[in-house]
Formats: C-alpha cells, sequence, structure tokens
C-alpha cells in the first residue's frame, strides 16, 4: 500500500464529513472515488493532503504515519494535488510556475544569488512537452484556456516530482474534447512516469473510463470499494447513487 | 531543446545601455550639481534603498509593511551611538547597525508573518510606532526627543562629495544584491507565494519560513540606509522611527509602480526631488505633493513605470497579432 488511511473521521462542529474511512491505494493504481454531492469527497481528498486535520483516525503514506504533518511536509514526502477550482498561478508564465514546483522540489529555493531561470531547464521542458504546453511556455498562467490552466496545473504538480497525486476533479467545467484530452494524458501519466493516481469525479463516464479502481464515499462512509464492475454491480451503490437521480 | 530560449543573451547591451549611461552620470553628478542638490541627490538615493527594501516585501511578495522606518531608525541610532558614545570604529558601526536592525525585523517578523494583508500592515505598523515610543520615551539612553548630533564619518567621508560617493556605493551594491535575490530561486518563490500561496504551500513550501527570510532581509536593508544617512546627516531624531516616515517608501513604491525593480526608486527620486523644488517656494508642500499622487494614481496607474510597461506590453501585443495575421 502507498496510502493509507484507518477509521479516519472529520467534524466540522456537527457535521461529520468523513466518517471511520479505511481504504488503502495501491502503487502504480488509478484510483477514483466518487458520491453524489457532499459525500465528502473534497474532505476525505483534504484529510490526504493535510489541508485539513483529521478528527480521529490515521493517514500513513509508505507505512509512516502522517496524520500530523502539514501540507507543505507531505508534499516533500511525495504528495501532491491539484484543486477542485483550478489554482495556478496568475501572473506568472507557464515556464516559470512549473520551474516553481522544480525549485521546490528538488530544494534549491534557498539559493539567493544564481539566476533561477538557469535551473532546471531540461525537466521544466519535458514536462511541458508531456503535457503539450510547449508552445506556450511564456504566456502567463491567466491568458491560457480553461483547459489549458487545467493541463498547466498538472504540469506544475508534476514539477514536485510526486508519487501519489490527487487530483480533485480534474476535468471540471471542461468540454467533451478537453476532457478526453485530460483523461488520456492522466493515463499516459500515470503508465510513463509510474505514478499513483487518486482522484474524484463527477462525470461518471470518465471514471468508468479510466479507474482501475473505485471507492464510493456516501454521507462521510464508505460504502463500496472495488474494481469498477464490482462497483457497477453493487446494489447498495445503485440505491444510493447511480440510480439516485432517477 | 536547443531551440528553446526565453530570452536572448546577445540583448543584454540593447536593453541595458540607459541603466549604464545612468550609472555614468551618477559618478559625475558632483561636477556639475550644486551643494544642496547633492544632498538632495544623497538622500534620495539613501530613501532609494528604503523603498527598494521595502519593495521586496511589497512589490515581490505582496504583503504591506507599514512599520520600514524602525529598521531604517534603528540602523540610524545604532551607529549613531556606537560612534558617539562608544567611539566606536566606523565601519564596524556600519555593520552593527545592520545586524541589530535584522535581529529586531527577526523579531517583529516571527509575530507578523503569521498574518496577511490588512492585518500584517497594522501588526507592523504597531510594531513600528512601540519601537518609536521606545526611543523617544528612554531619554537616558537614546537622547528622547532631542537625539543625538555630532555624528561624524571619519576623515576620509567628511567632504560631502566623498560621502556621496560611499551613498552611491553602498546604494549600487545593495541594489544589485536585492536585484540578485529577486531573481533566485528564493525570489521566485516569494513571487509565486504572492501569487498564489495555497498552491506554493502545496508545492512543497513553509510559507512563513519564507516570509521570515524576506522579512528580515528587508529590516537588514533598511538598517543599512539608516546607518549610513546618520552620518552624512550629522545627527539622528525620533521623527525617522515615525510612521510618516514607513509611508515614503510605500509611496514611491506605489508612484513608480510596485512590481517593477526600479519603480520604487523612479518614485522616490521623483517625491525627494520635487520636495526639494517645491519647498524652494511654498512650506505647503505637502499639498503640492498630494496633488501630484493623486495625479499619478488617477492617470497613471500601475505607477509611472508600472504603466509605461503596460502599455509597451499592449503595443508589443498588438504587433505580434499583426504579425500573424
Amino acid at each position: 500500500m502507498l496510502l493509507e488511511t484507518q477509521e479516519i473521521s472529520k467534524e466540522f462542529g456537527k457535521l461529520r464529513a468523513v466518517s471511520r474511512v479505511s481504504l488503502g491505494i495501491s502503487k502504480g493504481d488509478i484510483h477514483a472515488i466518487i458520491g453524489p454531492n457532499g459525500a465528502g469527497k473534497s474532505t476525505y481528498f483534504n484529510l490526504i493532503t493535510g489541508y485539513h486535520r483529521a478528527t480521529s483516525g490515521r493517514v500513513l503514506f509508505k507505512g509512516k504515519e502522517i496524520t500530523g504533518l502539514p501540507a507543505y511536509r507531505r508534499c516533500r514526502l511525495g504528495i501532491t494535488r491539484s484543486f477542485q477550482i483550478t489554482s495556478i498561478y496568475p501572473k506568472l508564465t507557464v515556464y516559470e510556475s512549473v520551474l516553481m514546483a522544480l525549485l521546490s522540489q528538488r530544494k534549491v529555493t534557498l539559493t539567493f544569488f544564481s539566476p533561477a531561470k538557469k535551473f532546471f531547464r531540461e525537466e521544466v521542458w519535458g514536462i511541458l512537452e508531456d503535457v503539450g504546453l510547449a508552445d506556450q511556455a511564456s504566456t502567463l498562467g491567466d491568458s491560457i484556456s480553461h483547459g489549458d490552466k487545467k493541463r498547466l496545473e498538472l504540469a506544475v504538480t508534476l514539477g514536485t516530482e510526486p508519487e501519489l497525486l490527487l487530483l480533485d476533479e480534474p476535468t471540471c467545467g471542461m468540454s467533451l474534447e478537453e476532457t478526453e484530452v485530460i483523461m488520456g494524458l492522466i493515463k499516459k501519466l500515470s503508465v510513463e512516469r509510474g505514478l499513483t493516481i487518486l482522484f474524484t469525479e463527477h462525470d461518471m463516464s470518465v471514471v468508468f473510463g479510466i479507474a482501475r479502481r473505485i471507492s464510493v464515499l456516501h454521507q462521510g462512509a464508505l460504502i463500496a470499494d472495488g474494481s469498477p464492475e464490482e462497483v457497477r454491480a453493487s446494489e447498495e451503490v445503485q440505491k444510493v447513487y447511480l440510480g439516485g437521480s432517477t | 531543446m536547443e531551440d528553446h530560449h526565453i530570452e536572448g543573451k546577445d540583448s543584454w547591451i540593447k536593453r541595458g545601455w540607459w541603466l549604464i549611461l545612468l550609472i555614468i552620470a551618477s559618478f559625475l553628478a558632483p561636477t556639475v550639481l550644486s551643494e544642496f542638490y547633492l544632498s538632495v541627490l544623497c538622500e534620495a538615493l539613501v530613501m532609494s534603498l528604503m523603498a527598494l527594501s521595502f519593495n521586496f516585501l511589497f512589490g515581490y511578495m505582496g504583503q504591506l509593511s507599514f512599520g520600514q522606518a524602525a529598521f531604517y531608525g534603528l540602523g540610524g541610532y545604532t551607529v549613531a551611538m556606537l560612534l558617539t558614545k562608544a567611539h566606536f570604529n566606523f565601519w564596524l558601526s556600519i555593520v552593527a547597525a545592520v545586524l541589530v536592525a535584522a535581529l529586531v525585523g527577526l523579531v517583529v517578523g516571527i509575530f507578523c508573518v503569521r498574518l496577511r494583508g490588512i492585518y500584517f500592515a497594522i501588526l507592523t505598523l504597531a510594531f513600528g510606532q512601540l519601537i518609536f515610543t521606545i526611543v523617544f520615551k528612554w531619554h537616558n539612553f537614546t537622547g528622547g526627543d532631542d537625539g543625538i548630533q555630532g555624528v561624524f564619518p571619519p576623515e576620509l567621508l567628511k567632504s560631502p562629495i566623498a560621502y556621496y560617493y560611499f551613498i552611491l556605493l553602498v546604494f549600487l551594491v545593495s541594489a544589485f544584491i536585492l536585484w540578485k535575490i529577486i531573481h533566485s530561486p528564493f525570489g521566485h518563490t516569494v513571487v509565486a507565494m504572492r501569487e498564489n500561496s495555497e498552491r506554493t504551500e502545496f508545492l512543497g513550501i513553509h510559507i512563513a519560513k519564507y516570509q521570515l527570510i524576506a522579512f528580515v532581509i528587508a529590516a537588514a536593508f533598511c538598517g543599512l540606509a539608516g546607518a549610513i544617512w546618520v552620518p552624512f546627516y550629522r545627527s539622528v531624531a525620533p521623527s525617522y522611527l515615525t510612521w510618516i516616515k514607513s509611508g515614503e517608501p510605500v509611496m514611491a513604491a506605489i508612484l513608480g509602480g510596485p512590481p517593477i525593480f526600479l519603480g520604487p526608486i523612479l518614485g522616490m527620486f521623483v517625491m525627494t526631488f520635487f520636495h526639494a523644488w517645491v519647498l524652494g517656494f511654498t512650506v505647503y508642500w505637502p499639498v503640492v505633493m498630494g496633488a501630484l499622487i493623486l495625479a499619478i494614481i488617477f492617470f497613471l496607474p500601475g505607477g509611472i513605470l508600472g504603466f509605461a510597461q503596460e502599455k509597451v506590453r499592449q503595443r508589443k501585443e498588438r504587433n505580434h497579432q499583426l504579425q500573424k495575421k
């Protein structure tokens, strides 16, 4: 197991957003977390990345407990995330944004006198080419299209050379074409870079298209976990979720 | 990947010629300027150094410190007290002043960097006023509202022209160091924190630590500015530490353009020389100054250089689009 949560819970006042979720993510997997709105997907994500602290339970990464670590330390261990609302650097160029991630990952951010632009050229261009943003390297973050912003965020997270990549609604607000491109990209990255990917998603065709394992949350609790076929066949899932809309 | 270039190297001299001219002109300035305007130029350079260090926090890190005068004043007081009371070596006094400012910056910074935006501004203002009050009230130690007079530089720097060159050199070296820091990985991180601190934290950066380091750097350079000014002026007074003094670099940065390295320098030069010139015919210079600032904020949003840069960028973009067609 690359990542494991043990009986993890999060309460906001009286609201129990995540309730005793125990789940393991295996190395190299593409693992989806699904569930209706308010099921606790984002909160669960936030517990893993350190955005929120768990009320109880433990989070283990590569067998080591990380439950109380702040976000920046978890990132250094190899856990990086993207945000549901794309989080980029509006006034940095595409190149500079990816560079930032590499500077941090390779621990040179306390270098004071050599120019930042001399660092990691090959690595930055490599990532930009992988995600298809090389031709927009010198464009500002807020001047590229919505789909490209998602792609940029993905490129930035790759810059931290993560082992576990958490994507919160990676295709949120994207057109059908853009969605296909980004999902293809995620699949490719998982294979080429050996990344483990944990993602939440609304769009069921995306989830069943690329996930190798799916976990279903409902009202904060884990109600199903297994291969796409198993989850699709689960009666409980159909009751609360898949059939819930009809 | 050889064909990937962000900017050409050959254009360095093409782009930097005006800067070289400016530096040559500043070395020749004592031959043309009257003693009065030479001292105005000295003040402009010293205050520009303060504005540059302030703007490292404001323009680059995105945090408005309203207490920088405390560090400026502490630098000045350290030099004044070491020279007049302890008869300390001049050069070592300057070094000590920088260290004192940096140390106090570290203590103040530990409290301030947890906050952002207006709260950061208010807390730095409060600390600034606190330090001012201590200096102002502690008559036995600091001379209270009398300040300290008779602070003389060594023989070598006694003449205004010699001291001008000293100030110029300190300014150029400091500006170069700050420029290097801003363009270093550390500076890149500071800018990234301004642009999106959450994203930066999730890239593995301990935000508070980096803010603290930046705060100490800014305090040290502010202290240096105060330290080299006092022996030129031969005295120091508590007014150096007031919030009004802290407001000067704020205004200079806004006038010149905060996101641009030379912005605060230009702003400070405009303010200082305008001040000196206006004083020649009216004592109501704040009224005239206020009008100037209003005019710039209304007609040149983004500051003088910020506005110019935006215009140049727009023109470039237009040309670029025309070429594409």
